[in-house]
């Protein structure tokens, strides 16, 4: 017999999730906030619970906060390229593309099929153009070029600038909206004096929403600056130079492949400062070996 | 073909520079740096260049990076997250920030208001912090904080944030209040002193005449001012002299002496304060209605204990009401002209 309150009002939600009432002076005692003294207590009886909870994690589990995924491992600790799996690509929902109707034809090589009216990217064709596109990353930073990480939504913001910050100087980030004319006028946007003294122009640009800016990548392309994208199943991959088929939506899939990418330029960095050093011991030892005469050839000798 | 191009610098000197580049043999070509002259300028310092505002993005990095910190600080120490019992606890964030064109200044770039806003939201977030640092006791985290909340507070932050509230009234050094009144178009300027009790003197005849209450005697005296009652010469009276003349004198309608003295007598003072007003503007009401508003707020001034009763009465509250306009097409502001069917 159903009543206006519902057919069994004993067990509605209401009656089943009321816990018992704190008397008035646990109330207080627990929930009154007055003096310095009261958040000593609130500080302490955390402090024992933490204690508490450390004891026990010893025992039982092995999974730790630090083994078990956390979503702010994928921003301070990314994968290296050679780490970056299909797992992990499919942990980060790098493979949901958009709906079916927005499928863009010059995407069907990327894409694996649909379900559930959306379709579903390849990842056995992401990952080798992922590889590419870090192996092209850490040749240009070894080569002393400057790389340019261009993110656009609010979520995105920390992940170009985490990205930047990891290659080091020669790196920066573009987390807000991209400015036109940043690269095409750079006499009105910069001042004179720092577009003709200042190497204004950069050597790669990262995009990880290429849909949204879409003038930068066409001033890119005006100055002849080779472009790595993010591109979703509803982009023609040929915005790009180096494509990216993967969710563009998602920050996770964000995070891993600029995380990739920055790692490999970290790796570029690397490699070009140990060309550094050798090259000066190698002009060290040639001009200890003018000094005193014994250079390879006989012309160069004083 | 494409080889040859790349073989023949000149070709491509259009994309590369107005000037002609000697010709490089092939062999030499894997060493040749067409980009030399672009490789020896110096790369841009700050990370955020090609947002072409670095000094902002910089500033609100540095202020996040800030904000983050705090906020380790306080989880270290057990304090975040902290549970709604503790926020509630906290005292009210009262900040004046300095305005978008100073905060402009400050960070040295014109602001658009989104930017200001982020600014603001990331500054209000710092000062949460320094309160919950603050009362915890943590006083080396709430310094720090505080170093950098204060470069962006307003010189005049007390004064913003006391703009919609009415300023206390205060006493001079004769213990004179000084208060405005307004009513319509009218302004009464009100000085109140206490009335000064005269020494009592038991020698006097005075003794064996009856006392008189005070309110009484000053009742009378006031609405009264030609009957002079000799036997209370002993006891002193309070007076009102509007624009230098009796009360009784400058108001002759009964109406507008009664709603002068409403005040004094809600609060029960009638014989206890000396009244010199200067009113000017307006016609009888209006002055009379100004007077009353003034009288109240020196009252209050006097006595605070007044403040409920007269705050019940209205009496503290500036009458809004002001003549309404006249309309065209009308007599008056309501009143309408005869309607005509035809």
């Amino acid at each position: 017999m159903s009543t206006k309150a519902g057919l069994r009002p004993w067990l509605s939600a209401t009656r089943c999730m009321r816990r018992s009432q704190l008397s008035a002076l646990q109330h207080r005692r627990m929930y009154s906030l007055l003096s310095p003294d009261d958040w000593q207590l609130l500080q302490d009886r955390r402090i024992r619970f933490k204690m508490l909870v450390d004891l026990f994690s010893k025992h039982g589990s092995n999974v730790t906060r630090d083994n078990a995924f956390q979503p702010h491992h994928q921003l301070h600790r990314p994968l290296a390229p050679s780490e970056a799996t299909l797992s992990a690509l499919i942990a980060a929902g790098a493979h949901f593309g958009h709906a079916k109707s927005l499928l863009n034809p010059n995407f069907m090589p990327y894409a694996y099929g649909v379900r559930a009216g959306i379709t579903i990217i390849d990842l056995d064709s992401t990952l080798p153009l992922l590889r590419r596109a870090a192996n092209l990353t850490r040749a240009i930073v070894a080569r002393d070029g400057t790389v340019v990480f261009v993110g656009t939504r609010p979520d995105l913001r920390a992940v170009v600038r985490k990205a930047a910050e990891r290659i080091g100087p020669q790196a920066f980030h573009v987390g807000e909206r991209w400015l036109p004319g940043t690269l095409t006028n750079k006499l009105q946007l910069f001042g004179s004096d720092v577009a003709k003294e200042q190497r204004v122009t950069p050597d790669l640009v990262i995009f990880l929403n290429p849909l949204a800016n879409i003038h930068a990548i066409r001033e890119c392309a005006i100055q002849h600056i080779p472009t790595i994208g993010i591109v979703d199943s509803n982009v023609d991959p040929r915005v790009v130079m180096y494509a990216i088929p993967a969710n563009d939506e998602s920050p996770r899939a964000a995070e891993l492949i600029a995380g990739v990418l920055s790692i490999a330029g970290r790796e570029g960095r690397v490699l070009r400062d140990r060309e550094e050093q050798s090259k000066e011991l190698r002009q060290s030892r040639y001009m200890r070996a003018q000094e005193r005469g014994t250079t390879r050839y006989v012309a160069d000798r004083d | 073909m494409l080889t040859s191009v790349l073989r023949r610098p000149q070709g491509l000197s259009k994309f590369y520079s107005s000037q002609t580049r000697p010709f490089v043999p092939p062999a030499s070509l894997n060493s040749f740096d067409f980009r030399q002259r672009q490789r020896e300028k110096p790369r841009p310092t700050t990370p955020t260049f090609y947002t072409a505002r670095p000094e902002f993005y910089d500033q609100l990095s540095s202020l996040e990076s800030a904000l983050q910190y705090a906020k380790t600080a306080l989880t270290t120490c057990h304090l975040l997250p902290l549970p709604q019992f503790a926020r509630e606890a906290l005292p009210p964030r009262v900040n004046a920030w300095v305005d978008k064109r100073e905060l402009g200044l400050k960070l040295r770039s014109t602001l658009t208001t989104s930017r200001y806003r982020r600014v603001v939201l990331v500054l209000n977030e710092l000062e949460t912090y320094r309160s919950i640092a603050e009362k915890a006791g943590i006083m080396e985290l709430q310094e720090g904080i505080r170093g950098i909340t204060e470069l962006f507070e307003r010189a005049d932050a007390a004064t913003m944030l006391a703009r919609g509230k009415a300023k206390p009234v205060k006493l001079d050094e004769y213990g004179r209040s000084y208060t405005l009144g307004k009513r319509k178009t009218s302004s009464a300027r009100v000085w109140i002193v206490p009335v000064q009790q005269p020494p009592v003197d038991k020698s006097t005849a005075s003794q064996s005449i009856p006392a008189v209450t005070e309110a009484d005697s000053a009742l009378t005296a006031l609405l009264n001012p030609n009957s002079s009652s000799k036997s209370n010469e002993a006891v002193s009276v309070a007076q009102i002299l509007v624009n230098n003349t009796p009360l009784s004198t400058y108001f002759p309608i009964p109406a507008d002496r009664a709603r002068v003295i409403h005040p004094i007598k809600l609060a029960g003072l009638l014989g206890a304060y000396n009244i010199f007003a200067i009113v000017r503007g307006g016609g009888t009401s209006g002055q009379s209605g100004a007077l009353a508003h003034g009288i109240a707020k020196g009252l209050v001034a006097h006595e605070p204990s007044a403040t409920t009763i007269l705050r019940k009465a209205k009496l503290l509250r500036r009458d809004p009401r002001m003549v309404e306009r006249k309309k065209p097409g009308l007599a008056k502001a309501r009143k309408r002209y005869a309607w005509v069917k035809r």
